[in-house]
């Protein structure tokens, strides 16, 4: 009688399979998240914005392009500045983000209610725009014919050059759909959870306003790829490949 | 007059909380306005499987069967539910049921649930009126305040919002919403703001509110429809001011 009660008796076993309860007070994953959370906007999302309209000079030739670039290399501390505002940002985000995504159990198959999809698909989107970030980085910033000191003549040349892959243009598409995406309902995520959007009307205006934002940015992203598509090679200056 | 419809339940049922979970089906007579509850009852009433076998009764925590108690949650169709207001007659069949999936199972359908006790001690989910002489009535509350507080005082404990959760698991070690609602109603209390600090300063720790990704699964699934997403939102806004202010100011 004895063991048989002892077997369903869980009081010295409590909780031990299960959650943890919170660990109130401890740790410094509030300050990690919140920064992942803030890195998202600024710098992150204020330098995607400045690149979206940036980059959109390419719509207006290779002149205005080139010019856009000499602007931005010429910065001063542009090494500083970028360093400091895009690629160590970029890194925390990306590499936090994805120990945020191996945390989460994401389970629209049993819970398939919109806000689960967004969910969910933040966390798709931003593992396609680390991805395409990565690559992007690396093709445009660190391989191949440089553009900073002087090199900004060879900027429009050198993504003309990319383009001539339609692999490359489709995975361009896919890589600005997920970062706007994943940026206008990051900015949505923000106000809720820091307390700007606390009432569900609030939350629902301002739903409409990062859907304007990503349609937006994503319009922009695809008019400046057809601003590369759209000039003929002749009007493009040879570059020498390293 | 003999009714010949039937229901079909399968229940995922385990013995011990470490032995291994099995499955069983029951087919019983369908009556109008039954629920799960009243399903398990019969079952209890007449424990033999749908292939004639004898078996034990199915164990389930319930209590009031009028959905204020909060303690006959499972997974009903794969989904965080109350079994007393889980009508059959709103349900597909086969009617599967489960354990919460993500709490020590006592046996078969009763989980232990005190994690959401734990926590709501951890954030000092309470009104401190003790003391050694008498405090007196305590300030009046506008209706407005009453307003916002209701809803909130309306949890059941029934741990919904947790199980439906996809940060609420064993890596994040999430608080879950009715904590963070439970700090809303207790922080705009007149007599339990005095606590305030505390409780924000709680919800800071690891499992706290920052592990919310917003899915917003718990309002979605709320029996009893509480404010879960706003309360999130307007906690989250008021964690943050503290830690602004413990940064600049300590």
């Amino acid at each position: 009688m004895a063991s048989s009660a002892s077997s369903i008796d869980t009081s010295s076993a409590r909780i031990k399979k299960g959650v943890a309860p919170l660990r109130a007070g401890q740790g410094y994953s509030f300050v990690l998240r919140r920064l992942h959370s803030l890195s998202g906007i600024v710098p992150i999302g204020a330098f995607l914005i400045e690149h979206f309209i940036s980059n959109s000079e390419a719509s207006k030739g290779v002149q205005a392009y080139n010019d856009q670039v000499k602007f931005l290399t010429s910065l001063p501390f542009v090494h500083v500045l970028e360093w400091v505002f895009i690629f160590l940002p970029l890194l925390y985000h990306g590499i936090y983000g994805l120990y945020i995504w191996y945390k989460g159990d994401s389970n629209v198959g049993e819970y398939p209610w919109s806000g689960n999809w967004l969910y969910t698909s933040q966390r798709w989107t931003g593992i396609i725009a680390f991805i395409y970030i990565a690559y992007h980085v690396i093709d445009l910033r660190f391989l191949g014919v440089h553009l900073m000191g002087g090199g900004y003549q060879n900027a429009f040349s050198k993504v003309w050059f990319d383009f001539q892959s339609p692999w490359t243009i489709a995975f361009y598409v896919i890589g600005i759909v997920a970062a706007s995406w994943h940026f206008a309902y990051g900015v949505w995520l923000f106000a809720a959870k820091w307390g700007l959007t606390t009432g569900d009307n609030a939350r629902r205006k301002f739903g409409y306003v990062c859907t304007a934002l990503a349609l937006v940015l994503i319009g922009i992203g695809l008019w400046t790829i057809t601003g590369f598509v759209r000039t003929p090679a002749a009007q493009v200056p040879w570059v020498e490949h390293d | 007059m003999a009714n010949s419809k039937t229901v079909i339940f399968k229940i995922k049922r385990q013995q011990t909380p470490e032995s291994k979970p099995y499955w069983e089906e029951f087919e019983l007579q369908y009556r109008p306005g039954m629920n799960v509850t009243s399903a398990l009852m019969d079952i209890a009433a007449n424990p033999v499987t749908r292939q004639g076998k004898p078996t034990t009764p199915v164990t389930y925590d319930s209590n009031c069967l009028e959905e204020i108690c909060g303690s006959c949650a499972m997974l009903i169709n794969g989904q965080a539910k109350m079994a007393c207001s889980a009508l059959v007659a709103n349900l597909k069949q086969p009617i599967t049921l489960e354990p919460f999936s993500k709490f020590p199972i006592v046996r078969d359908l009763a989980v232990d649930r005190s994690v959401l006790f734990e926590n709501l001690k951890g954030v000092k989910a309470w009104v401190p009126v003790d003391g050694t002489y008498d405090l007196g009535t305590g300030p009046r509350q506008s209706s407005e305040m009453q307003e916002e507080a209701y809803p909130l005082s309306n949890c059941i404990s029934c741990c919904c919002c947790m199980e439906a959760c996809p940060q609420f698991n064993d890596k994040t070690g999430f608080v879950g919403a009715a904590t963070i609602a439970q700090v809303r109603l207790f922080n705009s209390h007149p007599t339990g703001k005095a606590l305030k600090t505390e409780r924000l300063k709680a919800l800071m720790g690891d499992g706290g509110i920052q592990e919310c990704g917003y899915a917003q699964n718990c309002v979605e699934i709320c029996p009893k429809e509480l404010p879960l997403t706003k309360s999130i939102a307007d906690v989250g806004g008021q964690v943050m001011w503290q830690a602004v202010k413990d940064f600049f100011r300590t």
